[in-house]
C-alpha cells in the first residue's frame, strides 16, 4: 500500500482546511485584518516549514538523518526569520 | 432556556467562544498532526523502492527527465588535435596491466631504476610508458607492493566483506555465462548465437521508417531491462586499434565495419544502498551484468530481425570505447570522472553498447550543467583515494587522443582497486557524485531547477549544502591500515553485514 499516495494527500488537505479555519479565528480574535496578500504569505510561510519536516523526513529515509536534520534546522531558521515579519504585518492595521 | 434572556445571552456567548477556541485549538493540532505526518510521509518517499532508478517495478518509466530543452546540434565532442584510437594494450587499464603483470612476473627483480626495455614489453607499452611515466610508476607500484600488502588484509577482514563478495559473485557467475562473439565482425555479426549452436541471420525485416525502427528497439531495450537508452552513429575514432574480438593478430583493423554504422547506447545504475558503501561493499557487477544481459537480448533480437549485431559490454568485452557514444547518444555529459553523468542516474551508470546497420534515427547530446557543475564540485576528486582524478578548475590544456576532457590517471586509479576491500574496484567516485541521487521528489527539484538556472545560484547553493550538510571521510580515511581505515563512504546495508548472517571470526578493520 502507497501511504503517500492519493488518499494521503487528500488527508493532509483536510487537515490543511483545519489549520487554515484556526488561523482564521485566531487572526480575528487578535484583530488581524488578513488580505488576500497575507494571507497567501501564510501559505507560502506555512508551505515551506511544512516543506522543511518533509525534507527532513526523506533524508532519514534516505538513511541521511544528520543531513535531514541540518536541512531541517535551516528551514526552521528561516521560518522563524519569516514568521516573526509575517506576525509583524500582520498586526499592522490595513490602510 | 428562553432565548432572549439574560442568562440565555451569557450561554450562547460561552458556546460561541468555546467553538473559537476548539477551531484554534483544532487548527494548532492539525499543524502539529501535519508536521508530524509529513515527516512520516519523507521517510517514506525516501525509502521509496520506487525512487531507487533502474530498480523500479517496470522499466519504461525510467528514462522521465525531458532532455527536449536541453538538445544540441552534435557532434558533443571535437578533436583539438590529431586523433589516435584508444588501444588495448596502452590504454585500456585491465590489458596494460595484464601485460606488465606478466613481465614482471618474468623479472621479478625488475626496479624503477632499470631501463624499461629490460622488461621484455611490446614496443606500443614501451613507447607508452615514456610518454606516461607516472602510469609505470603506478603499474609497478601496483604489482610490487599493493597487491602483496592486498593478501595479507584479505586474509586479516576477509570474513568482514565475505557477504558483499557472496553477493557480488552471483553477477559474476551470471555475467560470465554470456556469449561473446567467436569470429570476426564479418562472420559473427551475422550468426545467430554463439559457438557451437550458430546459424546465419534471415531476410531483414523492414521498417516503416527509422524514426518508427528506433522507437521500437528502444521499446525493446526498456523491457529487457535498460534504465536509459540512446541511440548514435558509431564514431569509427573510437573504436580500439586492435584486439576487437574474434579477430586474429593480422586482422585489418584500419577500417570500421560498415555494419557497425549505428549504435544503441544502453544504461543501468548500480544498486543504490550498496553504491554509497563504496569503496569497500560495492560491487560493478551488478551493473555489468545487467547491462550486458539487455546488450546480449538486444543483439538477439535485431539479428532475429535480420541484422547484424554485436553487443559491447563489460561482461563480454568491448570493441569500442563506450562514454562518448553515450554523450553523443543525448544520455548525459561527461564529467570530471571521465564517465557519461547522466540526469537520471548520475555517474550510476553501466553502460554497454550494441552496434547494427538497421537504419535508426538518431538522438541529440544534451547540455545540462555537467560541466560547468564538475569545474567548482571536485567532490571526486577530493574524495579519490589514489588521487588520480585531476582536481584542476578546468580541463583546458588536457588533451587525450585528440580530444580535450579531464585527465584521469588509470593507473592510480586501478592501484586502488586492487588495496580495497570486498568486491573488485572502488566506485567512489560514483558514489559522492552530487548527480547519483534516487528518485525522490527532494532530488527532482534539484535535477529539474539547476539545468534551467542560468545563473548558476542553484548549482552553487545545491553544492554548498552537499558539501556542509553531507558527512564526506577524509580521501585517506579509505586506504588501508596505518593510514586510513578501510572506510566506506556509508555503511553497507543490513544484508551485507557479515556479522548478522555468518558464524565466523569476523576482525574489523578499525579494530584489526
Amino acid at each position: 500500500m502507497d501511504l503517500t499516495g492519493g488518499p494521503f494527500w487528500f488527508l493532509m488537505g483536510v487537515v490543511f482546511v483545519v489549520v487554515a479555519s484556526g488561523f482564521h479565528v485566531f487572526a480575528r480574535d487578535r484583530g488581524w485584518v488578513v488580505t488576500w496578500w497575507k494571507a497567501l504569505l501564510a501559505v507560502v510561510w506555512y508551505a515551506i516549514l511544512s516543506t522543511s519536516f518533509f525534507a527532513w523526513g526523506t533524508l532519514i529515509g534516505e538513511n541521511e538523518a544528520s543531513a535531514g536534520l541540518k536541512l531541517f534546522l535551516i528551514g526552521l531558521f528561516i521560518s522563524i526569520v519569516f514568521g516573526v515579519a509575517l506576525i509583524r504585518l500582520m498586526a499592522r492595521p490595513a490602510r | 432556556m428562553a432565548p432572549g434572556t439574560m442568562e440565555g445571552h451569557m450561554n450562547d456567548k460561552k458556546t460561541a467562544v468555546s467553538r473559537r477556541n476548539f477551531l484554534k485549538i483544532a487548527g494548532l493540532t492539525g499543524a502539529g498532526v501535519q508536521a508530524g505526518a509529513l515527516i512520516g510521509a519523507g521517510v517514506a518517499a525516501g525509502k521509496d523502492s520506487e525512487s531507487y532508478t533502474g530498480w523500479e517495478s517496470f522499466n519504461p518509466g525510467t528514462q522521465f527527465f525531458d532532455r527536449g530543452p536541453f538538445e544540441f546540434d552534435g557532434p558533443a565532442h571535437l578533436p583539438v588535435g590529431p586523433v589516435q584510437r584508444p588501444s588495448h594494450i596502452t590504454d585500456y587499464v585491465f590489458g596494460r596491466v595484464a601485460t606488465f603483470e606478466r613481465a614482471f612476473e618474468a623479472n621479478p627483480d625488475w626496479t624503477l631504476e632499470d631501463p624499461i626495455e629490460d622488461l621484455g614489453l611490446v614496443p606500443e607499452l614501451v613507447e607508452f610508458y615514456t610518454r606516461f611515466p607516472e602510469r609505470l610508476e603506478w603499474d609497478y607500484r601496483t604489482f610490487s607492493e599493493t597487491i602483496p600488502a592486498n593478501r595479507e588484509d584479505t586474509e586479516k577482514y576477509e570474513n568482514y566483506y565475505k557477504l558483499a563478495e557472496i553477493y557480488s559473485h552471483g553477477f559474476t557467475a551470471h555475467g560470465r555465462a554470456l556469449p561473446s562473439p567467436t569470429d570476426p565482425p564479418e562472420v559473427s555479426d551475422y550468426q545467430m548465437g554463439h559457438e557451437p549452436y550458430t546459424e546465419p541471420i534471415g531476410d531483414a525485416v523492414p521498417f516503416k521508417n527509422p524514426e518508427l525502427a528506433a522507437e521500437f528497439f528502444k521499446e525493446l531495450a526498456h523491457r529487457y531491462g535498460a534504465t536509459l537508452v540512446g541511440i548514435t552513429k558509431t564514431n569509427p575514432n573510437w573504436l580500439y586499434s586492435e584486439g576487437w574480438r574474434g579477430c586474429p593478430r593480422d586482422f585489418d583493423y584500419s577500417e570500421m565495419p560498415e555494419h557497425w554504422e549505428y549504435a544503441i547506447v544502453i544504461g543501468v545504475p548500480m544498486e543504490w544502498d550498496v553504491i554509497l558503501a563504496s569503496p569497500q561493499f560495492s560491487t560493478s557487477y551488478d551493473g555489468y551484468d545487467r547491462v550486458s544481459t539487455v546488450a546480449v537480448r538486444l543483439e538477439g533480437a535485431l539479428k532475429y530481425a535480420g541484422y547484424p549485431a554485436r553487443a559491447h559490454t563489460p561482461m563480454t568485452g568491448y570493441d569500442l570505447i563506450v562514454p562518448p557514444h553515450a554523450v553523443e547518444a543525448g544520455l548525459g555529459e561527461v564529467g570530471r570522472t571521465g564517465f557519461c553523468i547522466t540526469p537520471e542516474a548520475g555517474g550510476n551508470c553501466r553502460m554497454a553498447i550494441v552496434t547494427t546497420s538497421l537504419p535508426l534515427a538518431t538522438d541529440r547530446p544534451i547540455d545540462f550543467g555537467v560541466a560547468e557543475f564538475c569545474a567548482k564540485c571536485k567532490l571526486c576528486a577530493e574524495s579519490c583515494p589514489s588521487g588520480a582524478m585531476s582536481k584542476a578548475d578546468s580541463p583546458d590544456g588536457m588533451v587525450i587522443r585528440g580530444y580535450e576532457h579531464w585527465y584521469v590517471n588509470n593507473g592510480a586509479c586501478y592501484n586502488y582497486w586492487r588495496e580495497s576491500m570486498g568486491p573488485m574496484g572502488c566506485r567512489q567516485c560514483v558514489a559522492v557524485c552530487p548527480y547519483s541521487r534516487k528518485d525522490n521528489w527532494l532530488h527532482e527539484i534539484a535535477r529539474q531547477v539547476d539545468p534551467r538556472d542560468p545563473t548558476g545560484v542553484a548549482s552553487s547553493s545545491l553544492l554548498w549544502m552537499q558539501k556542509n550538510l553531507f558527512p564526506y571521510p577524509d580521501a585517506d580515511e579509505y586506504r588501508r591500515p596505518p593510514v586510513g581505515r578501510f572506510a566506506s563512504f556509508r555503511e553497507p546495508p543490513e544484508f551485507l553485514v557479515s556479522e548478522r548472517y555468518l558464524a565466523v571470526n569476523i576482525v574489523k578493520p578499525k579494530e584489526g
